[in-house]
């Protein structure tokens, strides 16, 4: 196991920027996860459904704030990830995603850390979510 | 091998944690660590194989018939939104685990919405089993169906 991350109350340091959200992104998420709702891919169907636009399904979004969360903490000391749909992410929108320590905390015999989470599209939230991560207190 | 589903129980679904699915949920989701890619940088990491990325469980898509499930619940396709969604985990998983994904109801109520109408929150907790049997990762899914304009 890979050492734990030495990690401060604050916000993480590193953030991540990803986009302009593509058709292509969309349906690569959909190829993964198996959701083939029409509304992601299919304008026609779109058209009828009362959005402006395709819309990305959450879990992409979901995907994506997972996948900094472990890369910056490493996927085996990731021990719960919470995420709450705020907004729709349309294709051209380009996502900011990061997050602050908010508590540390000794339990078991290890650290741990709790997350506020956050992925922005230009107009502010589209996911908001929680994590608890074990680190190393500094 | 697989029980019958008991009173509670909404749904279930079975898979292999394959090498080839997890190249495709990182690069789905821009995961840039190489443990989920190369064995070797697996091993180093201090795992027997790749590691799945934290959302993996999202594969059951592709065996559910998401339209069935939401009749089956009696809910309205077209009102209903996932509100969120919250994962537990009790050890990463890795390629060649097999998991079997059994889905209860766990808390259905209707709450008064700020501009009239009712809305009912359904509260779903699938917990996922290795072949010992033993529990690998939960997820807890909170589906909102709002109610019908006056």
């Amino acid at each position: 196991m890979r050492a734990p991350v030495k990690v401060r109350i604050g916000t993480v340091a590193d953030t991540r920027v990803i986009g302009p959200i593509t058709q292509t992104d969309i349906v690569r998420f959909a190829g993964a996860g198996g959701d083939f709702n029409p509304l992601h891919h299919d304008p026609e169907f779109v058209a009828t459904s009362g959005f402006p636009g395709i819309i990305a399904m959450g879990q992409m979004q979901a995907g994506i704030l997972a996948g900094w969360l472990s890369d910056t903490f490493g996927v085996e000391h990731v021990r719960s990830f919470g995420v709450r749909f705020v907004a729709p992410v349309f294709l051209g929108d380009t996502l900011t995603v990061g997050g602050t320590i908010t508590a540390i905390t000794e339990a078991d015999g290890e650290a741990r850390a709790d997350l506020d989470l956050v992925v922005s599209g230009a107009k502010g939230p589209v996911v908001t979510g929680s994590a608890t991560v074990v680190v190393t207190a500094t | 091998m697989t029980e019958p589903l008991s009173v509670g129980e909404l749904d279930r679904v079975e898979y292999d944690i394959e090498r080839g699915k997890i190249r495709e949920f990182v690069r789905a989701t821009f995961t840039t660590d190489p443990a989920h890619t190369d064995r070797d940088a697996a091993r180093a990491a201090g795992f027997a194989d790749v590691p799945a990325t934290l959302t993996h469980t999202v594969v059951a898509g592709h065996q559910r018939d998401q339209r069935k499930f939401v009749d089956t619940l009696g809910l309205a396709l077209e009102r209903v939104v996932v509100g969120s969604v919250k994962w537990t985990y009790l050890r990463p998983l890795i390629a060649g685990d097999h998991v079997v994904g059994t889905r209860r109801i766990v808390d259905d109520i209707q709450r008064e919405g700020k501009r009239g109408g009712s809305m009912r929150i359904v509260t779903l907790e699938t917990e996922y089993v290795d072949t010992d049997g033993d529990p690998v990762v939960r997820l807890e899914e909170v589906l909102i169906e709002r109610g019908e304009r006056q």
